[in-house]
């Protein structure tokens, strides 16, 4: 999943979920300014956590198949340090969103000034999810065999990112289309 | 003073606490100096406060220029604008190379990142004072307005990439995960918050027979037009009949 598989420095748990938590929300109060409609509030981070709640078990389902999964509790665990990656990098990249989007008169700023950020957030947050499964695949049950980087492992990944990325894509677009209406 | 404490003086007594003037020498003379003595996390607090000064100083200088185009209280508006968006820049950018480095394991550590973030702009705006004098010759000349335009903003993109050069050279310096993403992450909201925050706060050059200055004009349009719409009309392309007298 990926070729550096090195453990990487933490973060504490409980407050970069709580930025992933809030991140979406404070995006659709950007939307909501400026669409003057509450929707995005509650739309952002129904998409956000809707699609990796729906696609995350698919993940686990199709790498246990393949004979290239961790164990359930690893990966349940490198979901959860994704999610705080991408609430961090949300984190950083809100101000500059809400900048761009509110010093702007034109919603198509605002759509794609929070579109970036949102996206930006979640490509690192797959990155990072990518290491952290690496990683437990290292050592993935007591006495078991090392999981190693191989072609069905990145298939599996890149397949199941690709589809978690045009299923929000898809949201996220149809929210936007009826925001910026 | 400044010629007797080079960067080797610095870096022989980490003890002492640096002078301003010294700071500033260094950045100009031995950047590598500075952004080692940034890494380590020595003298953070003197270094943002002696690089903010210096960017207030010299953007104001700068601004005075560019606002002695039309001349007037414009000299006055815009020295006092052009240090506000280099610090804004700093202020919204910082948290994002922070933000991004940190997803991808890199190590958290807000205030040296803004002390390096704050550091590259006044490298720039030290830079640009030095480009002062042909501001200054462009107005004795009496350069058109749309060609001081992109004369001006030349000058910016110089010494915008001379600052993403030196916060790219720090950061590919660190060791770990994370650092070429912060790097592009950097690059991309520098750019773009830099480009906005200046539109947004703009006008810095005004035409001369402008009969009202305005401290800030309405948002309109976005920068990429106005940018593309000053390079047809430096070349003799109008849309109107005649460019508009000021707000």
């Amino acid at each position: 999943m990926s070729a550096i598989s090195e453990p990487l420095p933490y973060y504490p748990r409980g407050p970069a979920l709580a930025l992933a938590a809030l991140g979406p929300v404070a995006i659709g109060a950007i939307m909501a300014l400026r669409s003057e409609t509450a929707a995005p509030l509650l739309a952002v981070p129904a998409v956000v956590f809707g699609v990796v709640a729906a696609t995350s078990p698919a993940l686990y389902i199709a790498s246990a198949a393949t004979g290239t999964a961790p164990p359930l509790s690893a990966v349940v665990r490198a979901f959860g340090v994704a999610l705080g990656a991408f609430g961090i990098a949300l984190a950083g990249l809100l101000l500059p969103a809400a900048f761009l989007a509110l010093s702007s008169i034109d919603t198509v700023m605002t759509f794609a000034a929070a579109s970036a950020a949102v996206g930006a957030a979640a490509f690192l947050g797959l990155r990072r999810l990518a290491h952290e499964l690496g990683a437990a695949g290292k050592s993935p049950y007591p006495g078991a065999a090392e999981i190693k980087p191989s072609l069905t492992v990145s298939t599996v990944f890149f397949v199941w990112s690709a589809a978690t990325i045009g299923i929000a894509g898809r949201l996220w677009w149809d929210l936007a289309s009826e925001v910026l209406s | 003073m400044i010629g007797a404490m080079d960067g080797a003086d610095l870096r022989a007594a980490p003890a002492r606490e640096p002078r301003s003037p010294a700071l500033i020498d260094q950045l100009l003379r031995d950047r590598d100096a500075i952004v080692a003595r940034i890494a380590a996390g020595k003298d953070l607090m003197t270094i943002t406060k002696t690089m903010v000064a210096t960017i207030a100083i010299t953007m104001a200088i700068v601004g005075a220029a560019l606002g002695s185009y039309r001349g007037g209280i414009q000299i006055g508006y815009a020295a006092i604008k052009l240090p506000l968006v280099l610090i804004g820049t700093a202020a919204l950018s910082a948290p994002a190379l922070t933000a991004i480095g940190a997803a991808l394991g890199r190590r958290s550590r807000l205030t040296a990142d803004l002390a390096l973030v704050i550091t590259a702009l006044a490298y720039g705006a030290l830079l640009l004072v030095a480009c002062t004098p042909l501001i200054l010759l462009g107005r004795a000349v009496d350069l058109s307005y749309h060609q001081m335009i992109l004369s001006t903003v030349a000058m910016f993109s110089v010494a915008g990439i001379a600052s993403l050069r030196l916060v790219t050279r720090a950061l590919s310096a660190e060791t770990g995960p994370g650092r070429g993403s912060a790097i592009i992450g950097l690059c991309v909201v520098f750019a773009l918050v830099g480009g906005q925050l200046a539109w947004s706060l703009r006008p810095y050059l005004l035409r001369p027979r402008t009969q009202e200055v305005p401290f800030l004009r309405e948002t309109e349009g976005s920068l990429f037009d106005a940018i593309t719409g000053a390079v047809r009309s430096a070349r003799g392309i109008y849309t109107r009949d005649s460019a508009p007298l000021g707000d």
